[in-house]
């Protein structure tokens, strides 16, 4: 369903969701021709949860998330091309090319620190939440992780700590592995995970938890709104988890782009290849949103492939951008490590 | 509550080992304040049912996992007290030779894997003993002691995690005596039960009077009984408390005077005693004996272990590696 | 000039901190360890209730927890207790709080102080005696002191909460009951700013911590012996004040290290490493190392003692360096 907002936010999300569909898509040929190395990790699919979710946070507020980043900061508003100049190592880039796609960092959008680590932001989360609640700011923190976060034992510790002193963090946990292959075994989110539902964990700590369903905006946006006024209230630490199909791009070594993405996809399938079709038919939140979009008449099928079309030429423009940002120079490796 | 069908004379020697272990403690303790014993010492008095009525449940080669209060542990699982009296105090005939002191016991023979100065420490190796042991089909299980401030640790979720997922023969047996080192168990978490946390990994769990030696002894027959049936772990979680400080010259000043004065109401040994009279399994003659007995061969232990030599300094070198 | 005990100095030291800024949170609080005097400590829980935490054992979590609060504006002193358990919340420290600052290229600061008790305490065993100060030299992006009197622990302390960049306070139990002189109106001490403790002519001897007073000792002990020992303390690893040291190579050619480290990668290798890099043509003997030997640390007393810096081992090493 469509979220309760107005007309021109629904376009501005439908442009944060291109902006991350189709930049992620364009790392995939980068990679492969060797432009940048390393491991990286893509969004797709996640669109419709990190997109609403976001836009329920203040400006000052502190987010944290992983290696499964890039979403989150586009979301934010962070800028294609120096995000693309980082993940290539350039010296454009947001970290100047010391961090990379893991640790990219932007603290006039919130992201103070990414960890690479599965579960490493978890009990920093609880500090900018300590912090804010100390300070008296009216801050929140947004902890953004992965189900397999869960396993850490870093992430138990956290969450008791985030009840007990009751802070304002709210853990927001994008469950993508549901009916993912690899993952999934029988009914199981996570196969790796004994606890399930994944939500008895903060459960048993007394924090207030629920699962939703991550694909569709309007419910992630009508959660997320309310969840986030109760920390806000000083009603102290929520978990939500947001569940969602994973991408079939994910389940090779390296991502692959199987099928460009293109608007059109929203209304007519049969020209995908038939292995990933049922996902961009029935789980691809993107397609979906597009979908909702025009038949609630906020929008034509043309002006959303026209909001595509300027997208499209951004992310190219971005990839220019990136590729021709030289590199830093070798000596700044040796510089600026403390303050 | 109580097993009904209990042989009297297995029962007296469950007596027999709480008091060894009382005994024991209470020499240990007299021996720190007389300088004899230096460093960090952690003491079990009050929490004897649990030791004993958990181990009374274990084949020797069952593996036992301690933490930093394991003295009865390891006695109740049938470590030799000479040797283990020996190592407390420092000394070469000690189990450890000296290089382990009180924290770090280990008497393989009776199947007392270690001890650990890390709270929550053994969790993960008592998982791995439990691996060990599904791999070999011998019906071994494994059992890892520790307090409930070990519940805050992540090493213990994430064990009680994979031992979860891979069903394996571990039985966690949680002494929750209501403090970890000198702050009440409400300042760590607001879960009042570690038995809680057995239930989101869908571990089956049971909560018991710690102090009810039958009563630990029935849960843990049940925990040990799914374990070796290989249908996966178990949590047994023993409500008891620790009639001495954190350790032997903490003051204690955290302590409510009044909780000190219900609880030696409950001394598990004193409970015990009187359920063998209800039962007729014993008399008043027979419980001196017992005491007697105990501290007698504490004494020659420590006369023993007072009189052995200390290592000599090169001895630091050997055993660093196999 | 005022004599005061070491855990005086601190208390103090914490005490005006606390005062002058309120950003400042304690995060756990054996800072006089098992002191028969930390019930002084009550009086500043007392009257900072808010700003002084009691977590549960939880080193991730309440590393992470300061950490992060860092970097959101805060500057949380965070106490380890015993050094061995910086093991259970070392990603937090070496791999998140170390490296957020460059990898952010300078984005994001992390004005956090990670404090310990290291060393050889009495019978603390294998797992309550660790010295990871050694580890942490060797993962860039932390600050590293190590005060060995009353007025080094105070001037030091306030300069490790001034500082923005990630601090680890290594501080020992067998310091705390020394007395020594602190003047009034103490000004901080500056990282990076060694300090000859004992003025000599014959034999440079550098150490840290606790063992510059035993160092101290020795020398005095060798003075009747007419051998004139020059002690130097660094005070700081990171950053490193090289300057101070190779004054005093240069003036006696000749060098012993003492430290309580493991020997095999530990302080007194990497200080004698960059002695023999920079001033290899100054000394007229090699130098000698004195440090913990490469075993986990035993129980038993006597083990114990065989295997740290020992005052026969110091004595032995000065007379080696010397002949």
């Amino acid at each position: 369903m469509l979220p309760n907002v107005s007309r021109e936010t629904l376009l501005d999300w439908c442009r944060r969701m291109f902006i991350i569909r189709h930049f992620e898509e364009s790392l995939v040929p980068l990679h492969d021709q060797g432009v940048f190395g390393g491991h990286y990790h893509l969004y797709i699919g996640q669109e419709a949860t990190g997109v609403p979710a976001l836009s329920c946070l203040r400006a000052d507020d502190y987010l944290f998330t992983t290696h499964r980043n890039h979403g989150h900061l586009l979301a934010r508003g962070a800028e294609p091309k120096r995000l693309l100049a980082e993940i290539l190592g350039r010296g454009d880039g947001y970290n100047k090319g010391k961090g990379g796609s893991f640790h990219t960092v932007v603290p006039s959008l919130g992201f103070l620190h990414t960890s690479a680590v599965v579960a490493g932001i978890i009990p920093l989360a609880t500090g900018t939440a300590y912090a804010s609640k100390a300070l008296k700011n009216g801050r929140i923190t947004v902890c953004l992780f992965g189900d397999g976060a869960l396993e850490e034992g870093a992430a138990p510790e956290a969450l008791n700590l985030a009840s007990l002193w009751k802070l304002p963090v709210l853990f927001l946990c994008e469950n993508n592995g549901k009916y993912g292959a690899g993952r999934a075994t029988g009914a199981t989110p996570s196969s790796t995970m004994a606890a399930f539902p994944l939500t008895d964990l903060p459960t048993a700590y007394k924090i207030p938890a629920r699962q939703i369903d991550g694909i569709d905006a309007g419910t992630v946006h009508a959660a997320i709104s309310e969840t986030v006024e109760k920390i806000r209230r000083g009603e102290g630490p929520q978990f939500i988890e947001t569940q969602t199909v994973r991408w079939p791009g994910s389940e090779t070594n390296w991502p692959s782009v199987a099928q460009p993405t293109d608007s059109s996809l929203a209304w007519d399938v049969s020209g995908v290849a038939e292995k990933v079709r049922e996902w961009y038919r029935s789980y691809d939140p993107l397609l979906i949103f597009i979908r909702e979009l025009v038949d609630a008449q906020q929008a034509t099928k043309e002006e959303v492939a026209a909001i595509e079309k300027k997208v499209k030429a951004e992310i190219a423009d971005a990839v220019s951008f990136a590729v021709a940002s030289p590199y830093p120079k070798p000596e700044e490796a040796a510089r600026d490590y403390f303050a | 509550m109580a097993t009904k069908r209990q042989n009297p004379t297995e029962l007296v020697s469950f007596l027999r080992t709480m008091w060894l272990i009382r005994a024991f403690e209470e020499k240990v303790s007299a021996l720190y304040a007389a300088r004899e014993i230096v460093g960090l010492l952690h003491l079990g008095i009050g929490q004897e049912a649990v030791a004993v009525g958990t181990c009374s449940r274990l084949r020797t080669d069952d593996y036992v996992f301690g933490g930093h209060r394991s003295h009865g542990h390891a006695i109740a699982k049938g470590a030799d007290i000479n040797r283990l009296i020996a190592e407390i105090a420092g000394r070469a005939a000690g189990y450890c030779a000296g290089k382990g002191g009180s924290m770090h016991i280990v008497a393989m023979d009776a199947g007392f894997v270690t001890a650990t100065g890390v709270v929550g420490g053994t969790i993960p190796l008592a998982l791995g003993a439990a691996f060990a042991a599904k791999e070999k089909g011998k019906g071994q299980v494994a059992v890892v002691f520790f307090g409930d401030g070990a519940g805050q640790a992540g090493p213990f979720h994430e064990s009680l995690n994979i031992a979860s997922l891979w069903r394996l023969p571990v039985i966690f047996v949680c002494e929750n005596n209501g403090y970890a080192e000198f702050t009440p168990l409400s300042s760590h978490t607001l879960v009042e039960r570690l038995a809680r946390h057995a239930q989101t990994y869908k571990i089956p769990s049971s909560t018991v009077d710690g102090n009810d030696l039958l009563e630990v002894r029935d849960a843990i027959a049940k925990a040990v009984q799914h374990a070796r049936a290989g249908k996966g772990p178990a949590f047994v979680e023993c409500l008891t408390h620790r009639l001495r400080g954190h350790y032997e010259g903490d003051p204690a000043k955290y302590r409510e005077l009044s909780d000190l004065a219900e609880w030696k109401q409950k001394d598990p040994i004193a409970r015990f005693i009187r359920e063998l009279k209800r039962r007729k399994a014993i008399s008043d003659k027979e419980i001196e004996g017992v005491e007697r007995e105990a501290r007698d061969l504490v004494e020659r232990a420590t006369q023993f272990a007072l009189a052995s030599p200390w290592p000599a300094g090169e001895e630091v070198d050997s055993q660093v590696t196999a | 000039m005022r004599e005061m005990a070491y855990y005086e100095a601190k208390f103090e030291a914490l005490h005006e901190i606390m005062a002058a800024d309120e950003r400042v949170h304690l995060i756990n609080g054996t800072f006089l360890s098992l002191s028969p005097h930390r019930h002084i400590y009550q009086k500043l829980v007392k009257k900072y209730p808010d700003r002084i935490m009691s977590p549960p054992i939880s080193e991730l979590g309440f590393c992470g927890l300061a950490t992060g609060a860092a970097m959101a504006g805060l500057r949380p002193i965070v106490d380890i207790s015993t050094g061995s358990f910086i093991f259970e919340g070392w990603p937090q420290v070496a791999n998140e709080a170390a490296n957020a600052y460059y990898m952010s290229a300078g984005q994001t600061h992390v004005p956090v102080v990670f404090h310990l008790f290291h060393g050889l305490r009495g019978g603390g065993a294998s797992q309550h005696s660790a010295s990871p100060q050694a580890m942490l030299w060797n993962n860039p992006g932390l600050e590293i002191v190590l005060p060995s009197s009353p007025r080094d622990v105070k001037g030091l302390f306030k300069t490790a909460v001034a500082s923005d960049n990630p601090t680890i306070f290594v501080d020992h139990v067998h310091l705390l009951d020394l007395k020594g002189d602190v003047p009034e109106n103490d000004a901080p001490i500056p990282f990076g700013v060694a300090d000859v403790k004992r003025k000599g002519s014959d034999v440079t001897v550098i150490s840290t911590s606790y063992m510059v007073q035993r160092c101290l000792q020795v020398a005095e002990k060798l003075a009747s012996d007419r051998i004139s020992v020059e002690v130097v303390d660094p005070r700081t690893l990171v950053p490193f004040d090289m300057a101070t040291l190779m004054a005093s190579v240069e003036k006696t050619g000749r060098v012993v290290i003492v430290d309580e480290t493991h020997q095999s990668c530990g302080v007194a290798a990497e200080i004698a490493a960059r002695i023999a890099e920079t001033g290899f043509d100054k000394l007229k003997a090699p130098l000698r190392r004195v440090a913990t030997l490469d075993v986990p640390v035993p129980y038993s007393p006597p083990l114990e003692e065989y295997i740290g810096p020992r005052e026969d081992r110091i004595i032995e090493a000065i007379r080696a360096v010397l002949r």
